[in-house]
């Protein structure tokens, strides 16, 4: 009841409602209501933080670069739709990871396009790749819901059951212990998100929107991540190849900021070649987006 | 709010409960899901869904020890505006959460808290990784007042840890 009365307040004019609510805050004092800007310091050092620092990183979905994108240009989406021919074909449960997580990647590019035809197809492939990863129980409630929403063209809840169909699979994972293969998840899908950004931006460069790159942070997260694999595909070479990308990325991307057209034409080609270790078909590059 | 709006709103509710009362015989499996404090957090964040804001279902959460802060980085993109909202859901505790940029500044433009949910609003001036500050409190005597039922020896004392949650929702 609280709630609902916090939520409407805004939106009652009548002047019964003001009085009402009057008589409530002289009433009980305020008490039972949220405390508006309850004193924030002004500045915090960060360098000496007397508290926690928590580790986990939580890595933004494509959806929310999109989402800026989308406010600062007319991208064209649905040519930057590229969903491979073929991702659940190896067995290599890393590569799987990183073919799911940009799958998920690829559904939220789909989304913007308001293609429910290649959202329906990329519900599909998520389904094949979390079967060759075990994991289709767990995945095809989402599946068939993103298909469904898809087909209704209801993109908002297709965002949303993309967001949880990762979700899902990262929990399953984690509990699975495969903490690893959860990230490759994330690594996925944002490399795909990088990748198409680039791509986008190289076509009609701004310096506003080149700013979405600058995420040193994270760059430098998902390289420490990968170094500090301990399963067997650490060695593998397309994770090796990814690694040595990352590092690429984060020499381009400092904290200084500052993104050139040249910065961005590297990034996309970096990014690209990192996708073609595992997502793109390299035999035929026809087509691809960044090419 | 238009027809669709609450139509849309209500199909949500009702989607979400049958997927919590699906949950229930999987309870061990269901545990990650139905994390208290996180679903203070959310319950935060209902009103601001309807605004247009997409929430997030990765988070953070954990248990810590009363007065003593969090600090949780994270990437944001200029031109987004940002809402994050915590919750703890422990008998006596409540929570505050602020943001801060890279120097350590506060970029929140309005908070709120109440007892056992806050939230803080923030549009970036530069993408750029950010700092969420959660802190934690735990008064006893507020916690006698918030047990429901006598407590039960051993039941739900408190060890000097408190749940905490923390999600976030962009448009």
């Amino acid at each position: 009841m609280m709630k609902r009365f916090f939520h409407s307040f805004p939106f009652q004019r009548e002047g019964v409602a003001v009085a009402v609510a009057a008589i409530a805050i002289a009433m009980v004092g305020g008490s039972l209501f949220a405390q508006e800007g309850v004193g924030a310091p002004e500045r915090i050092d960060l360098s000496n933080f007397p508290g926690e620092i928590v580790d986990k990183v939580v890595v933004p979905i494509p959806a929310e670069i999109f989402a800026v994108l989308g406010k600062l240009d007319e991208p064209n989406w649905t040519g930057a739709i590229s969903i491979p021919e073929s991702t659940g074909d190896t067995t290599e449960r890393a590569i799987l990871a990183l073919t799911f997580g940009s799958l998920v990647g690829e559904g939220f590019i789909a989304v913007q396009a308001k293609s429910g035809e290649e959202i329906q197809k990329i519900g599909r492939e998520v389904l094949s790749v979390s079967e060759s990863l075990g994991l289709a129980n767990a995945v095809r409630p989402h599946s068939l819901a993103i298909i469904e929403a898809a087909g209704s063209r209801d993109w908002e809840r297709v965002r949303e059951e993309l967001d949880s169909t990762q979700q899902t699979v990262r929990m399953t994972m984690e509990k699975l212990r495969d903490d690893e293969l959860s990230e490759l998840v994330s690594l996925g899908g944002w490399l795909r998100g990088t990748n198409v950004v680039t791509t986008l931006i190289r076509e009609a460069f701004r310096e506003d929107k080149a700013e979405l790159l600058n995420q040193p942070g994270l760059i430098t997260y998902f390289r420490e991540m990968l170094g500090s694999m301990k399963g067997p595909s650490k060695s593998s070479p397309q994770i090796r190849t990814i690694l040595t990308g990352l590092a690429r990325m984060e020499a381009i991307i400092t904290d200084k900021g500052g993104i050139s057209e040249e910065d961005i034409k590297e990034l996309s080609e970096i990014s690209l070649s990192m996708l073609e270790e595992y997502y793109f078909v390299t035999k035929s590059p026809e087509g691809k987006t960044g090419n | 709010m238009t027809l669709k709006q609450n139509f849309s709103i209500s199909s949500r509710k009702l989607l979400l409960t049958a997927v919590l009362l699906a949950l229930i015989p999987f309870a061990e499996r269901a545990y990650a899901f139905v994390n208290e404090a996180i679903s203070l957090a959310l319950e935060a964040a209902t009103p601001y869904v309807e605004q247009g804001f997409e929430v997030r279902e990765d988070n953070w959460s954990g248990e810590v020890e009363p007065g003593k802060p969090l600090l949780v980085r994270h990437q944001l993109f200029r031109g987004n505006e940002y809402w994050f909202w915590a919750g703890t859901s422990w008998p006596g505790a409540t929570v505050k959460v602020d943001i801060f940029d890279s120097d350590g500044n506060s970029v929140g433009l309005e908070s709120f808290s109440k007892n056992a949910y806050a939230g803080v609003r923030a549009l970036p001036e530069k993408t750029a990784t950010y700092f969420i500050r959660v802190l934690t409190q735990h008064d006893p005597e507020k916690a006698k007042a918030d047990e429901v039922n006598e407590p039960v020896d051993g039941v739900g004392e408190f060890t000097g840890m408190v749940d905490w949650g923390l999600v976030y929702g962009y448009r």
